[in-house]
Order: structure tokens, then sequence, then C-alpha cells
């Protein structure tokens, strides 16, 4: 067993055991927190496996996304301190789709490579990887990259109720406050 | 050399310059900011021109009270001030001070330091959740907020001198470093210093901060040895902006005679830089919230993304 | 925006601040060294107030004047055998004289009013206490002070005379030259030969340190 293994090993208990504390704690926060260790600890997997550049983007990316997570469990609940039960649901349902589908992927992976043996890629650096990204995965690179901008214009637009025509609903609302209108006005009528 | 007093050294030398410089920027604002408002600063401590006013400082902070709220999340709040000040001490180690001088050579320095610096925002927000104080909480809201918004200008304006470097390493960015690209690459430098000013949360852009209105914001309720953290993580941070300025832009150790005094012209630069941190700082009124974000997302993110085709332009030309 | 000038640069007011505090680092610090330096103070500093016991009659003007009622006085009569008199005169003899700085504005009234200048300014500032009563000055604190009252300061070369110099020069002058002398300037007053209020006038009529302890005083004579 090299050190490498035993590095791998702990960060993999450390991102497994703070995972399971994501979904178990019922510290809304804390599980958010708990949340940046389990990714962290990921990237410090990438990190042994000479993944320098996909770790470091790991980081990244994943923290500030993690943030966005925290602030908007912030924002849209009270911030509690301690447990907040109520916020909880029936772990049941979720245990069982959550456990059915990481121990069958794990059996699957286990069953699927179990006897063959690979040899250790070359570390995968910034060099390397930016020539396989912009070489042989160029379209499905591009593609994605349009799926992404395509999303964030969506999120703008849909954020902004200012860009475009009346909606519906918009319009509705009109109608219901010149309904009311006309009811008040034939009140007015009747009393004079 | 054996492989462990190499390790030794390092890590020494990177411990020292971590705790020495933010010292000497912390000394160094007190008077600047002092004479700037026409006052002398501290005079006392340490008989000449309060020299040893920082230290005494720290003396102070040792023997204050540890106090933490009885309603906040106490791992929480007692880890924060370290989460804060974990990431420059990471940063440091990857500065490179003169030619073959850093502590730890990376290929792709540049990466961890932008992930690195990027783990600030949490620590913000976990002192100001964990505080139990809406003063906090505020002031870290509006910090991720700001955080987050200024990461994006930073990374495209380190990214700008990483394309006409052709790498993504803080040495190797360095050494292939031009005078010429003071002009070519003012825009991404400007962008990339005021930036890192947001993220380090200095005035101007100390609203999450903002004594005036927040009380301290997500410091509010902290003292003693965990304050002290706190402020040594802003001083660090100056240092960490000032050099990472240094490097990407101004050519770091180019300079008369680089191969023997290449250390000096680094430190002069961060010097210098830190000293117009400090006097922003003094000369400009803290910006409101939505002032800030304006200046993020219409000004800065457009200029470094024009710098971004400017930068490919030119490299494509030549 | 504008046209004429006003923002004719973006930035310029960034600028401007910069240089402004720039400029600033490279001058002299305004700071005074208090406790290591005495300050220098204005000369009609309002510090402390002093009494000068001889001068007090216990008119009591000072104490119903004090906007504050901090001034507490006390005193009895005395009878003086003046020989060759008719009949004994009386006195006032000031028993007690204190002042409550704790109460003290500071308005200086008091010291307005002293028709006979017991009451003066002096620029002393050292005596705060930790005890709030140790503030009440006894008349014998209050006439330590005095030896801290500066000399007067010297009569403004471009003010009006005083009253005593107008009345002695139109005196000198004569019936008929009254307006004349009253509009007059100092320096021309000083020239007249034999003016009782200002004593020992200077050779020449620009010497600005010149104390005239009793010219503030308004003697009887003044022509009310």
């Amino acid at each position: 067993m090299t050190v490498a293994d035993v590095l791998l090993l702990a960060l993999g208990a450390v991102a497994v055991g703070a995972g399971f504390l994501v979904v178990t704690s019922a510290h809304l926060v804390r599980s958010g927190l708990y949340l940046v260790v389990s990714l962290g600890a990921i990237a410090g997997l990438y990190l042994v496996l000479g993944a320098e550049l996909v770790a470091w983007v790991q980081i990244l990316v994943y923290v500030g996304a993690v943030v966005v997570l925290l602030l908007f469990a912030v924002m849209l609940t009270r911030a509690p301190i301690g447990p907040s039960p109520d916020l909880d649901r029936p772990a049941v349902p979720a245990v069982l789709v959550g456990g059915g589908a990481g121990l069958g992927l794990a059996a699957l992976f286990a069953d699927a490579f179990r006897w063959v043996r690979y040899p250790a890629p070359e570390p995968g650096t910034a060099e390397r990887v930016g020539e396989q990204i912009f070489g042989a995965w160029v379209l499905p690179f591009e593609v994605l990259s349009i799926l992404l901008l395509s999303a964030l214009v969506g999120a703008i637009v849909l954020s902004r109720p200012d860009i475009g025509a009346r909606t519906p609903a918009v319009a509705e609302e009109h109608e219901a406050v010149a309904e009311q209108n006309k009811a008040v006005a034939e009140e007015h009528g009747q009393e004079v | 050399m054996p492989l462990w007093l190499d390790l030794l050294i390092r890590v020494a030398a990177v411990l020292a310059g971590f705790l020495v410089l933010p010292l000497v920027v912390g000394q160094a604002e007190h008077k600047v900011m002092a004479h700037m408002q026409g006052r002398v600063g501290p005079m006392y401590a340490g008989a000449f021109h309060g020299w040893a006013q920082l230290i005494a400082d720290g003396v102070k902070f040792v023997q204050k009270e540890d106090i933490t709220p009885h309603d906040a999340d106490r791992t929480v709040f007692r880890l924060a001030p370290i989460v804060a000040l974990f990431p420059y001490l990471v940063v440091v180690m990857t500065i490179p001070i003169g030619p073959g001088l850093v502590a730890q050579s990376l290929d792709i320095g540049l990466f961890l330091v932008l992930a690195v610096l990027g783990i600030g925002v949490v620590a913000v927000l976990m002192s100001a959740w964990a505080s139990a104080n809406k003063y906090s909480l505020l002031g870290g809201v509006r910090g991720a907020a700001q955080l987050l918004g200024y990461e994006l200008p930073l990374v495209l304006a380190a990214a700008s001198v990483a394309m006409a470097a052709g790498t993504l390493s803080l040495p190797g960015i360095v050494e292939a470093w031009q005078p010429w690209w003071l002009i070519w690459q003012a825009p991404a430098g400007l962008v990339f210093f005021i930036a890192g000013l947001a993220e380090i949360r200095r005035p101007p852009f100390d609203m999450p901060i903002a004594d005036s209105e927040l009380v301290f914001g997500y410091m509010t309720e902290y003292t003693g040895l965990r304050f002290a953290f706190f402020l040594l993580a802003e001083y660090v941070g100056i240092v960490v902006i000032a050099a990472l300025t240094t490097v990407l832009f101004l050519g770091g150790w180019h300079g008369p005679m680089e191969d023997q005094l290449g250390w000096l012209w680094t430190l002069l630069k961060i010097g210098a830089l830190s000293f117009v941190i400090i006097w922003l700082r003094v000369t400009f009124p803290r910006m409101r919230e939505d002032q800030l974000q304006r200046l993020c997302w219409l000004v800065l993110v457009p200029v470094a993304l024009a710098q971004l085709v400017l930068t490919v332009a030119v490299k494509a030309l030549t | 925006m504008s046209e004429n000038g006003e923002r004719m640069m973006p930035g310029k007011g960034l600028l401007d601040g910069l240089a402004v505090t720039l400029k600033t680092l490279t001058r002299r610090a305004g700071t005074q060294q208090y406790p290591d330096v005495q300050p220098d103070l204005p000369p009609r500093s309002r510090g402390v107030i002093a009494l000068s016991e001889e001068n007090c009659t216990v008119c009591m003007l000072c104490a119903r004047e004090c906007p504050d009622w901090c001034i507490y006085i006390d005193s009895h009569k005395e009878e003086v055998v003046v020989p060759g008199a008719a009949r004994a005169r009386q006195r006032n003899v000031l028993d007690r004289f204190d002042i409550d700085f704790s109460l003290c504005m500071y308005c200086g009234i008091c010291i307005e009013v002293c028709p006979f200048d017991a009451l003066h300014w002096t620029p002393e500032f050292e005596y705060a206490e930790t005890d709030v009563l140790d503030l009440l000055h006894d008349k014998n604190r209050l006439g330590e002070w005095m030896r801290t009252v500066p000399p007067p300061p010297a009569h403004d070369v471009l003010g009006e005379p005083s009253k005593e110099e107008a009345t002695a020069a139109r005196k000198a002058a004569g019936p008929g030259a009254a307006t004349a002398a009253k509009t007059a300037r100092p320096a021309a007053v000083r020239t007249t030969p034999g003016t009782p209020a200002a004593p020992a006038p200077p050779p020449t009529p620009v010497t600005p340190p010149e104390p005239r302890p009793s010219a503030e005083e308004p003697g009887p004579e003044a022509g009310r």
C-alpha cells in the first residue's frame, strides 16, 4: 500500500462521511458547510490522482456554487442556528432512492472493472487537458458552452419581467383591476 | 541539502514572510494614513515613532477575553477565522520573489491562487451566519454578493495575462513578461487590482464591514485572538493582492541587476502597491452597495472581456 | 456632463482626491504633542476662572447672571471705624466664593459683568478630577489661578479708541471738536499729550505689546 493509496482512502472516507452528514444533518447551514468539506475532499482525490487542473477547477467552481447554495439556505429560511426539524422530510424514500442508486452504481463499477488493469495515465496537466479539450473533444465542449450560454440568457430573461411583452399574469391582473373599478363605479352610481 | 532541511527552510521562510510582511504593511498603514490626515499616528510604543504598535496590539489581543455569543453556532464560529486566514498562507507559498526563489513552484500556480482565494467567501459566510447577529448576517450576505461578483473580473484579468504568457505558472508568467506588456495588459492589470481590492474587502469596497451601518459586519461578534486573525487575514490579503499584481502585471523581479537584486525589486513593487492600497483607502469614501455591483458588472467585467479580445488579437498578430 | 468644463474628464475627481491626500502626506502634521510638550494656546483661551479676592465687593452680579447658577457667594458686613468720620463705614467681607466647574459652561458672563475685574479667564486647563465633587473650587483655589492670568492683550490698533482716551482727547481739544476726536484713530489720539487714562504713551504709535491693565475698567469720569 503506497502513500497515494492511503491518501486516496482517507480522502474518500472524508468525502463520503461529509456527504453522509450533508444529508443527515438537521442543521441547515451546517449541511451546506459539510458539502464544502465533501467537495474539497474530492478535489484532494483529483490531486492525488495527478489531475491538478481538475482539482483546482473543482475548488474554484464548486466552492462558489456552494456559497450560492448557502446564500439560498440563509435567505429562504430564517437562517436558524441549531437543528431545524420542521424543514426536514421523511428520510425513508430518500435513503431508498439515493442509497439504492449509489450501491447499484458501485456494484456495477466493481463488477465491470474488477479484473481489468489499466496503465496509469499521464498526469492531467493544464497543457494536456487543453490539448484534449480543444483537439479531440472540441465539439462536445462547444455544444456544452452553448448550452450554458443559453441557460444564462434564459435565467436573465426569466428574472427580468421588464424584458419582452406583457406576460399573461400581468394582463390578468390588469383585467381584475379594471373590473374592480367598474364595480366601484356602479356602486357609486347606485348611491347617487 | 537533505529534503527535510530544504522543506524546513521553505516553510520557515513562508511563515516569516506571512507574519512579518503584514505587520510592516499594517504599521505603514498606521503612519501613512495618519500623515495623510494631518496626524502623526502612533508615537509611543517602541519609543521611536511607535514602530512596535502592532506588536503591542497583538499582545493586547491575546490578553482579551475570548467571547463566543450564547446563541452562536460555536464550532462554525470558532472555525471561521482560521478558514479566513488559511487560504492566504497557501497563496503566499506559491508567490515567486526572485528567479528560482519560490516556496512551492507549481505548474498551474495561477489556478491554485485563484481557487484558494475563493475560499475566503466561505469564511465570510461562516462567521456571518454563526454569529447569530443580524448585522453580521447582513454583512455576510453583502460580502458573499461582493466576493462572488468580483471573482469574475479577477479571474478574467488573470486569464488575459496567462494567455499572453502562454503558461499558468507564476514564475513562468514573470519570465515571459516584457516591459511593453505594461501597456498591452494595463486594462487587465487595473481590473485585477480593483477586483483584488474588492476581494480583500478593503475600503472603498468595505461594504460588508461598513462600520457606520453594520457595526463591524461579519466580524462584529469576534474578540481577542479570533478578531486578530481576521485582521491579520486582511493585511495578508493586502500583501497577497499586491504581490499577485506585481507578479502578473508588473513583471515581478524584472529590473536593473535582476540576477542579484530580483527579490528586492519584487519586494519594492509589492511595497509600492501596498502603499497605493492604503492611499486609496484614505482617499475614497465607501461605495454604496448598488454602486459596488454596478462597477463590477458594468465596468470591470466588460473591460476584462475586451482585454481578453485584445490579448488574443495581439497574440495572433505577433 | 455639462460642456462648461465641470466634468471634462471622467475620473478627474478621483485623481484630485488622490492628489489632496498625497499633498497632505508631504506636509507636517498639525499634531501637538500635548503631554510631552505644553500646547500653544491662543491668548484668550477659556481654561478656568480666577478670582482676585481683593477686587471683589460682593455685589453678587456674577452669581445672579450665571446661567447655570454655579457661583456660590456668602459674605457678612463689617464695620470699619475711620478716624475723623462721623460714623463707622460698612464693608462687605467675602466668606465664601465657590465656582462649581462641573456645572460651569464657560460662557464667561460672570467675567464680563464683574464691575471691578475680580474674575479673569486663565488658559490653565489641567484641573481634571477623579471625583466630580472636587470640581467645586473654593476662593483659595480660585485665587491661586490668579498667578496664571496672562496680561491683557494690547489694544487693537485698528479698533475704536477707548472711552477714556476719547474723553481725554475731547477735553484736550476743547469744546466743539468732540465729534472729530470721537471718530479719530487711536494712533492719532495717542499723540496728544497728557491723556490721563493711558499711562506712559509710547514714543512711536505702533507698538502692539502694550500692557494697559486699567484701560478696560470704565472709570466714573468716563462720561456716561
